[in-house]
């Protein structure tokens, strides 16, 4: 009985009559990967990309995925931000599980759950840097002018006030990793995920973006970066390397 | 124990390390009830904050796109235009033709041999076994009918050559008729008078003429100059005593190339052997059956008709059945073409399905930035919809006026009224937005199912 003093006496009562079975099989952690396979059809053959991967990510790590191209892990980072789903296995997020659902419930999990960060920055660029920040919230529904106060805030946690009217176009590339990962970051999701974030940029506007990333880190976003550069990997807490569809190893670094 | 057991197992659930500020919310997969009320209220805020963000993005993408936008909307304002001219002229065309057959007004009908249409042969040869309508029959009319307000004789003459001097004009219209058909007609004068009623008794050669006898007989004399003058009409020498008012052409034709003479002067010089046709006025439009029952019954009576028979023997018809030919022979050709113009209007929704499936190409990468960040395949699907329906509706709007004004220079040079509507210019906004939402559905669904993954993929 020691573990149900953890939760309240209301919590208890309104999880009281969901089934045991269903209760037992969500997970604890905020990414939970089960025996995960995806598997393309290419022509009559059958390519696995991944083969059984699973693995767990608690609230506010900070997790590479490392591995060379064709390993699996742009794969692995497409199911991970809900932008496929697996051909086997569960998925779940935040305790949702996500390998069941259709095409709008992942718009809606990637909407509210994962904040993307994109190598090639992926930003509108006939709009400004607020609009691109505001367009998560856009698609989750907030009224105009909460969405512009949250926008103004993002972009302003990544030191990009003076640059809120200026479109893509206009800015620099560290500056436009840094509008994308406002936007990323501004319907608070679950995850922070993040694909080659410096692979187009120099040597030192990538250290800028890692150190900013460090910083979120910090604060406690949970951020999650998909790499084949190892000195950006080694940034991160927990390095998992991707083989062949497989998890090679899984190293805590700190 | 089993409560228990739950609790515990709840509790480790609870223990989950992931928890923001929103999951405080009951847990979506062991609550089934609160994944089925959150979606509908998502949707409802939705619906504002995602359209306007659909417009605008419409907009932008219209404005990035000049020249493409630009053709886009050509093709759609030829295509409403070019139906809203055919529209706007049609209902100018049937304004003119109204007003004109109807210059007699509501309250007259006429007794004849014949109807005015034959449409068969057979029709033809047994309405000419019927007996001729003679000046008789409008005595006995004037006489017995005690509700007509006005009756009139007219014999119709065919087309005479008329001189005067050694000017000629052929093709006049000679109508020889009582003095109360000039009422009953509405003829007014531009100068000189009616046939007196002595003139009309003797059967006096006295004419009123139409203004192109001026014209054609007189080198366009002023009115009063031709008065006193005569004009030869089969040989015989007629004094001009007054000038009818302008009426105007009539698909070309001229309403004015006539000359109005005593009927008793015409029977004097061709005989009475024709028939002839008995016009009848009713005081008012709400008399007008009662009027006509009336003539109905008296006319039967004199054909020995007795109520078993069907054929009345004479043709009794108002001015409606030129309409009603006029109605019958123009509504095919109206609907010919009113298609023919709609066809450009289906080939500018082709062109508007063109264009929003290049742009749908061309925006592949936008989709999936779009879809990356939470936007459902509907998001898509309207934003893309919204966006041919806009330009399409503003291609609308601006072929509605191109239209309007295109049937303002064909009415002018045409010479008949210009009837805007404001049904037909929303009708063409309507239909151009229809165009482009059966338009837009393809490629916005096309657009709409892209994978994220691939749609990021793209160049």
């Amino acid at each position: 009985m020691s573990d149900a003093t953890l939760a309240t006496s209301e919590e208890t009562a309104a999880l009281a009559d969901v089934p045991l079975l269903v209760s037992e099989s969500v997970p604890a952690s905020l990414i939970s990967m089960r025996d995960i396979w995806k598997t393309y059809q290419m022509g009559s053959e059958e390519v696995h990309a991944l083969h059984g991967v699973s693995f767990e990510v608690q609230k506010g790590e900070y997790l590479a995925i490392i591995g060379p191209s064709g390993s699996g892990k742009s794969t692995l980072m497409n199911l991970i931000g809900c932008l496929d789903t697996p051909s086997k296995g569960e998925y779940w997020i935040n305790g949702k599980n996500v390998s069941e659902m259709d095409d709008d419930e992942l718009a809606r999990i990637r909407n509210k759950e994962v904040g993307f960060v994109f190598q090639t920055f992926n930003l509108l660029a006939r709009a400004t840097s607020l609009h691109n920040v505001e367009l998560p919230l856009i698609y989750s529904g907030m009224g105009s002018g909460e969405r512009h106060e949250k926008a103004k805030q993002a972009l302003a946690s990544v030191d990009l006030t003076d640059r809120m009217m200026h479109k893509p176009n206009e800015l620099s590339g560290g500056q436009r990793q840094r509008v994308a990962i406002a936007r990323a970051l501004v319907n608070h999701p679950s995850i922070l995920l993040a694909d080659e974030p410096t692979g187009a940029l120099d040597t030192h506007t990538s250290t800028d973006i890692m150190n900013l990333f460090e910083k979120l880190h910090a604060e406690g976003n949970t951020i999650i970066v998909v790499t084949h550069e190892p000195d950006i990997a080694a940034r991160a807490h927990r390095v998992i390397s991707i083989r062949d569809g497989m998890i090679e190893k899984d190293d805590r670094l700190k | 124990m089993q409560a228990e057991d739950t609790a515990d197992g709840d509790a480790k659930t609870l223990k989950l390390p992931g928890t923001r500020s929103d999951s405080a919310e009951p847990h979506p997969t062991s609550s089934p009830q609160s994944t089925k009320t959150k979606p509908p209220s998502r949707r409802r805020s939705l619906a504002g904050s995602a359209l306007w963000e659909s417009f605008r993005v419409a907009i932008s993408s219209l404005r990035a796109n000049k020249l493409r936008a630009g053709l886009t909307l050509i093709g759609i304002i030829v295509g409403v235009s070019a139906v809203i001219a055919v529209v706007t002229i049609i209902k100018g065309l049937d304004q003119t033709v109204a007003s004109t057959f109807s210059s007699q007004g509501s309250t007259v009908f006429s007794i004849s041999k014949r109807p005015q249409i034959i449409t068969s042969r057979e029709d033809f040869l047994r309405f000419n076994k019927r007996k001729d309508v003679t000046d008789e029959d409008w005595d006995a009319i004037a006489r017995l009918c005690t509700s007509c307000w006005r009756t009139g004789l007219t014999a119709n003459v065919p087309r005479e050559t008329v001189k005067h001097g050694d000017q000629k004009s052929d093709e006049v219209t000679i109508q020889a008729i009582t003095i109360s058909m000039f009422d009953i007609n509405a003829v007014n004068l531009d100068a000189g008078r009616y046939f007196s009623d002595s003139e009309y008794a003797a059967g006096r050669e006295a004419a009123v003429v139409g203004p192109d006898i001026l014209e054609n007989l007189f080198g366009g004399a002023p009115p009063d100059s031709v008065i006193g003058k005569d004009v030869r009409i089969a040989g015989h020498a007629f004094e001009i005593i007054g000038v009818a008012e302008k009426k105007g052409k009539i698909f070309g034709f001229s309403r004015d190339n006539l000359i109005y003479i005593p009927y008793t002067s015409f029977e004097r010089i061709y005989g009475a052997r024709k028939s002839l046709v008995v016009f009848i006025q009713a005081a008012s439009a709400e008399q007008l059956t009662e009027v006509q029952d009336q003539v109905r019954a008296i006319m039967r009576n004199r054909r020995g008709r007795t109520f078993r028979d069907t054929d009345d023997g004479f043709a009794l018809e108002t001015q409606d059945v030129f309409l009603d030919l006029y109605g019958k022979a123009t509504s095919n050709i109206y609907i010919v073409t009113i298609g023919v113009a709609a066809i450009s209007l289906v080939v500018g929704g082709i062109v508007v399905m063109n264009i929003m499936l290049v742009s749908v190409t061309e925006r592949t990468r936008e989709i999936g930035i779009r879809k990356a960040v939470g936007a459902r395949q509907t998001d898509i699907l309207r934003q893309f919809l919204i966006e041919a329906v806009t330009v399409t509706s503003i291609g609308g709007a601006i072929g509605v006026l191109t239209g309007f004004g295109l049937a303002y220079l064909i009415s002018m040079a045409m010479g008949f009224p210009l009837l805007l509507s404001i049904n037909s210019a929303l009708l063409g906004v309507g239909v151009s937005s229809l165009v482009g939402i059966i338009s837009g559905l393809w490629p916005a669904w096309r657009a709409a199912r892209l994978h994220p993954i691939d749609a990021l993929r793209a160049e």
